[in-house]
């Protein structure tokens, strides 16, 4: 009974240090997402620089096009909608995204990208909100939320964030600026919360427990009848 | 040399805690390198399994008594493992079959490593509670090039909860099983 206590003990502590940090246990087999970071972590190996990107939206009777600016090395991609540019009389709207050389450490917030900065020749629509895609390393705990700010050494603002495709972390913006993605460091859970997901995980944990239940149920009945 | 080795069961552990870290870092360092990262894991992970040789598969844990009890252990322990990120719902594409294999290796090699020959070692040494700690602490440490800072408190709870069922149950079935699902689902 008291072996059996400390296996129970032992698996809380567990559920408690793997919350702490998305995705939890990791033993480092996922596929390789690489990543080019400013500031590259000890185990990153070899690293190259982070790429920029540039974009010439074109303007058609005062309405800009539907386009997706992004770096070279596809760790940032930005999308408009038709007309998400306040084009005022412009044939051309031209997107510049830069990854900072440096890597801002604001207070309270851990980033695991790089941070860019995003600017535009023309004011994005209000009503036409910008599809932003950060890319991230799986060298780094996941991020919760992307984060924007108008000057990197200035404030950072948490912006409504969710996964996207595997690695990536996906918001939407009106506005140009400094972009990065992270979590907030005093914040032990980083990572959303979404029971059910209908992600691969919680099928084979469920698989896991129904074998668990299914098998081991009569293997200790006859267990117990034997003895 | 060899019996003067075996003849102190405190040097035999201190000598297998040391291949132990060695084989890990070197892995480690060598899976960073591009183009290396499955090599390194299978070789690593046959390397390490190389650490138990010798030993009787009772001294390791393994064995095939209560064998179907022992598989209902590793998936529980793999449930274990993977709740936390199976409750965040966190998205976990399939490994390609070339690191799929290189996770069983070295989930494998991991566990005849730790939880069985180091394991045993250190019981010899000085009994269950410093087998138990000793290879948590050197799992953990293991893991130092391999993972970010963040993730070396969840690395040493599920390094204390595989030792924890190694000494509970006498078995190291359970922890390989385990320790495989959750690699291969994470």
């Amino acid at each position: 009974m008291r072996k059996l206590a400390l296996l129970g003990v032992a698996a809380a502590l567990y559920a408690g240090a793997a919350w702490s940090v998305a995705p939890g246990f990791y033993d480092g087999f996922g596929p390789p997402a690489p990543y080019n970071f400013t500031c590259p972590p000890p185990q990153a190996g070899a690293n190259q620089k982070p790429s920029s990107g540039h974009a010439d939206i074109p303007v058609t009777g005062g309405v800009s096009e539907a386009f997706s600016a992004f770096t070279d090395d596809g760790q940032i991609v930005i999308g408009f909608l038709p007309g998400a540019f306040l084009a005022g009389g412009k044939t051309t709207i031209t997107v510049d995204i830069t990854p900072l050389d440096t890597c801002p450490q604001p207070s309270g917030i851990r980033f695991v990208t790089n941070a860019y900065k995003i600017t535009a020749s023309a004011a994005l629509n209000a009503d036409k909100r910008a599809n932003l895609t950060l890319r991230y390393s799986n060298l780094e705990p996941d991020p919760a939320s992307v984060y924007q700010a108008t000057d990197p050494n200035g404030t950072w603002t948490e912006m409504s964030s969710q996964p996207g495709a595997p690695f990536t972390i996906v918001t939407t913006t009106t506005t140009f600026g400094y972009f990065a993605a992270g979590y907030a460091s005093s914040s032990p859970p980083p990572g959303a919360v979404t029971i059910g997901g209908g992600q691969l995980l919680p099928i084979i944990v469920a698989v896991l427990v129904v074998v668990v239940v299914l098998a081991g149920l009569p293997l200790a009945v006859m267990r117990r009848r034997r003895s | 040399m060899i019996a003067a080795v075996q003849a102190r069961p405190a040097l035999r552990a201190a000598l297998v805690a040391s291949l132990v870290l060695v084989l890990e870092w070197s892995r480690a360092l060598v899976a960073a390198q591009p183009g290396f990262t499955v090599v390194a894991l299978l070789l690593g992970g046959i390397a390490l399994a190389a650490v138990a040789i010798g030993l009787p598969a009772d001294r390791l844990g393994l064995g095939r008594s209560r064998l179907g009890l022992r598989l209902i252990g590793g998936c529980a322990l793999g449930a274990v493992l993977l709740l936390p990120a199976a409750v965040r719902s966190v998205t976990a594409p399939l490994l390609p079959a070339g690191l799929a294999m290189a996770a069983i290796a070295v989930s494998i090699g991991e566990e005849l490593a730790f939880r069985g020959a180091l394991y045993a070692a250190l019981e010899d040494a000085g009994g269950a509670p410093l087998a138990v700690l000793g290879t948590t602490l050197l799992w953990t440490l293991a893991h130092a090039l391999s993972h970010p800072p963040e993730f070396l408190p969840a690395v040493a709870a599920a390094g204390l909860l595989l030792a924890l069922w190694r000494w509970a149950c006498r078995d190291l079935v359970a922890p390989i099983v385990g320790h495989a699902i959750a690699d291969l689902a994470l």
